[in-house]
């Protein structure tokens, strides 16, 4: 189960699995973000290759457009799959 | 040793994951190293889905090991080859994919890629030192 809450202050709380299957929602959800955002991991629990091609994608969506990108509380298993993919050299990770 | 089949979509990546949960609990393994199997299974699979051409209606997958090591086992039925073991590393700021295979490698303690019988088969070893 995967859930994504974009609100209008540009915080983004995600929670539950982000597979492969659910990129696409995500991807979708955060389309709609058009300022500086901060993702809460808090309650997200997995994340696959497929979930960080879409951070990827929002995070340069919005660096080109000159905003910000954070990302935050994570657990250090997700922290983990963000150095195992090299991304910590890419992503702001709080 | 746990088999099973699994439908060839993503669809089939929840039950994935809780036949692993299921596996490393009746192995007494930390829970928490379902994280890692599951991971690299998801990006097997949807590796396989991407570039696998062709593919049966399901795929099998196998867990097994002893002691500290979990192997597993992914097979695809009635697929072009496509090995894994070869394809390049995209930079790591690529937002198209690719992350997968960074990971499985940084992740697997080892990796293994026959084809035979058009069933290209992937075995990963993975240890959780007790």
């Amino acid at each position: 189960m995967f859930e994504i809450l974009v609100q209008q202050d540009g915080l983004v709380k995600l929670s539950g699995r982000l597979d492969a299957a659910q990129a696409d929602r995500a991807k979708a959800a955060l389309d709609a973000v058009k300022g500086s955002a901060t993702l809460d991991l808090t309650d997200l629990d997995y994340v696959s290759s497929a979930g960080l091609g879409v951070l990827v994608q929002t995070y340069k969506r919005l660096h080109d457009s000159g905003h910000g990108f954070k990302l935050t509380n994570m657990k250090p298993r997700i922290r983990s799959v963000f150095v195992y993919a090299g991304l910590d050299k890419v992503l702001r990770l709080d | 040793m746990m088999e099973r089949r699994f439908p060839r979509n993503l669809g089939s990546l929840e039950p994935m994951a809780q036949f692993v949960a299921d596996y490393v609990g009746s192995r007494g393994f930390d829970p928490e190293h379902s994280f890692t199997v599951d991971l690299l299974i998801e990006e097997l699979f949807t590796n396989q889905l991407r570039h696998g051409k062709g593919g049966g209606p399901e795929v099998s997958l196998r867990l097994g090991g002893e002691r500290e090591e979990l192997v597993l086992t992914l097979r695809d039925f009635d697929v072009e080859s496509f090995d894994p073991t070869s394809a390049p590393e995209p930079p790591p700021d690529a937002s198209a994919g690719g992350h997968g295979l960074r990971l499985v490698r940084g992740i697997s303690d080892s990796i293994r890629y026959e084809y035979r019988e058009r069933s290209a088969i992937i075995t990963i070893t993975k240890r959780f030192p007790r």
